[in-house]
């Protein structure tokens, strides 16, 4: 089963998403903040993070690029969703697989996670399941 | 004696309660029920210090989201997103307040001020702060430790909360100011107030204050005559004369009205009296300009009336030499619209304003008690810029024996009294005009008729063969 890794620091939108990724079948694991998510990451395979970018400790751009700077994280998609800065991710590609403004809509979210890792029940080592 | 910093709020009329804006690096409460404007009063205070090189960090300890509230931040024009995760952080401490307690928020909030290299710290939802504490003294410790990151930090701590915390709330006692919004119901009218109901270190203006939330966010008008108790200038020593516009009435005078004084002309609907101040703003120049500040009349109508009387008044406006300023709302707030005036002198460096009407001017007032000192304020303070001022004042009465002065409270604010009336006499229908009072300066106390003519106003002393004009219906005294 996939595990994805939702970090915000407002809880409420972590367990929307987070319910929303459930039903779709996945895993979901959380986090308040980027600190806190490299923690998840190094305990638990995470198969694709979603990552607010305003947080304390460290924000979403600061997790992206420590995502980015660990070689066993190259090819992990990392998700930024976010509202006033959502231009900030769009102008930094490398980093993010793709940017959500705030509010979203979680079906599209859902849909684009399928795109990244497949459909929850089919885990990413078999796309062509799907 | 020491100046303290401020950190200017850039709200309109708060840094002047305020006497410059809050003490920089002090902690201040910030109170208000639900929809009083705390939220629009700390973020256009957040927006405007990182317009002034400030940095911001905005913590909440409530579980709303921050998307909800920049989608009804971005309807006020001081909101600008690209601010937003840069020069201003939105963090949430709701997560860490709850799961882990008061302690670990001010853990957090400590490291995060250091991280933003926050110059103001905003904390919404204190409340929650409370409701986690185990006692009293948990409280307590929560916000002197905060006072004591956020001060060592330089920074100035904003505490937001919904309840309407006592004055001898443990909250209170700490913090070294208290902002309390609110709201108050006249008749059907709802009127936005604000009062600091506590400030260190400050000569801030106490009381309540009306303010109102446009698309600019929130304004501030504080109390006349808390601004101007003292005004702002000693005026001019030297007494001139100014025109009124009528030279009969000049000739009456002493060679017009005294300048920087506060005329009034009372009379019922239809005497003339716009048209007397029209007259009056018609003797304004480029270099002396005149204001017409009008509660009735639209412009246009204005210039219907002034035609008819011989006055070109777009060619006064085109040249610079008269102003008008309509009021078309029925319920400004008193302040601000008495701040208003006092703005357009100001920018235009007006000599000669007509307030038509003061009585509509008055109305305007939530509390009656507190005219007469609003009205000394303000008169002082048009005294102060050397303006001279003519102002209406409508009386119920068209005709009657009975003549009433204005509330006594507004006759003590004017120098020179005019009476204006409508006289039956040899079966015609006349217009008086008398002068009552003039301060400090010799008149012609003359009954004059008053008669709008196509050119202009004619005075003429009329009324030498009649008596007991002043009543009314006039009997001609030659037969007697």
């Amino acid at each position: 089963m996939s595990t994805i890794l939702v970090v915000d620091d407002e809880y409420v939108i972590a367990d929307i998403l987070g319910y929303a990724l459930e039903d779709a079948g996945y895993k979901v694991e959380k986090a308040p903040n980027g600190k806190t998510a490299l923690d998840v990451l190094e305990k638990v395979r995470i198969d694709l993070v979603i990552t607010d970018y305003m947080m304390p400790i460290m924000n979403g751009e600061e997790l992206a690029k420590a995502i980015r700077s660990n070689a066993q994280f190259a090819d992990l998609p990392v998700i930024l969703m976010s509202g006033a800065q959502a231009s900030i991710g769009k102008a930094i590609p490398d980093l993010f697989s793709a940017v959500f403004d705030k509010p979203f809509d979680t079906a599209s979210m859902v849909a684009r996670v399928r795109a990244f890792i497949g459909v929850a029940e089919a885990g990413r080592d078999t796309p062509e399941l799907q | 004696m020491e100046q303290l910093k401020r950190l200017a709020t850039g709200i309109e009329g708060l840094d002047d309660l305020l006497k410059g804006g809050l003490v920089a690096g002090s902690s201040y409460i910030v109170q208000g029920r639900p929809g009083s404007g705390k939220t629009i009063l700390a973020n256009q205070l957040a927006f405007n210090h990182v317009a002034t090189g400030g940095r911001v960090l905005v913590a909440t300890l409530l579980s709303e989201s921050h998307e909800r509230l920049f989608q009804y931040l971005s309807t006020l024009s001081f909101f600008d997103p690209a601010l937003v995760g840069n020069q201003l952080q939105f963090v949430s401490a709701f997560d860490t307040l709850e799961s882990e307690g008061l302690e670990a928020v001010v853990k957090l909030l400590r490291g995060e001020i250091g991280r933003q290299g926050a110059s103001l710290l905003i904390v919404d939802g204190l409340l929650n702060a409370r409701s986690r504490a185990e006692n009293v003294l948990d409280t307590k410790k929560f916000i002197s430790e905060l006072q004591g990151h956020a001060a060592f930090a330089g920074c100035t701590l904003l505490l937001l909360t919904s309840s309407r915390l006592d004055d001898g709330s443990p909250e209170h006692t700490m913090v070294d100011g208290v902002i309390e919004l609110g709201e108050d119901l006249y008749g059907a009218r709802s009127v936005r107030r604000i009062q600091l109901r506590k400030t260190r270190g400050s000569g801030a203006l106490s009381g309540v204050h009306e303010c109102e939330i446009t698309e600019q966010g929130l304004k501030v008008y504080p109390r006349l005559e808390a601004l101007y108790s003292h005004p702002s200038s000693p005026g001019s020593e030297v007494l001139t004369r100014v025109g009124t516009g009528l030279a009969s009435l000049d000739g009456l005078l002493g060679g017009g009205f005294p300048s920087a004084s506060v005329s009034l002309a009372m009379g019922p609907s239809g005497i003339g009296k716009t048209s007397l101040g029209l007259s009056f703003l018609a003797g304004a120049t480029v270099a002396e300009p005149g204001l017409h500040f009008g509660f009735y009349e639209t412009p246009q109508r204005l210039r219907i009336k002034a035609r008819a009387i011989g006055i070109d008044l777009p060619a006064l406006e085109k040249s610079g030499a008269v102003h008008l300023a309509w009021q078309p709302t029925t319920e400004g707030l008193l302040d601000g619209v008495g701040a208003r005036l006092l703005s357009h002198v100001r920018k235009h460096r007006i000599k000669r304003v007509l307030i038509d009407s003061l009585g509509a001017f008055a109305r305007l007032a939530t509390n009656q008690g507190r005219l007469n000192e609003f009205f000394r304020a303000l008169m002082g303070e048009l005294r102060a810029e050397d303006v001279t001022v003519l102002a209406t004042w409508e009386m119920r009465d068209l005709f009657g024996s009975e003549i009433n002065a204005p509330a006594s409270e507004l006759s003590s604010i004017v120098d020179n009294l005019f009476l204006m009336r409508f006289v039956e006499l040899d079966a015609e229908l006349k217009r008086l005009l008398s002068i009552l009072k003039v301060r400090d300066s010799e008149y012609d106390p003359a009954l004059l008729e008053l008669v709008i003519r196509s050119t202009g106003i004619e005075l003429d002393k009329a009324f030498v063969q009649a008596s007991a004009v002043m009543s009314g219906t006039a009997s001609s005294a030659q037969g007697a």
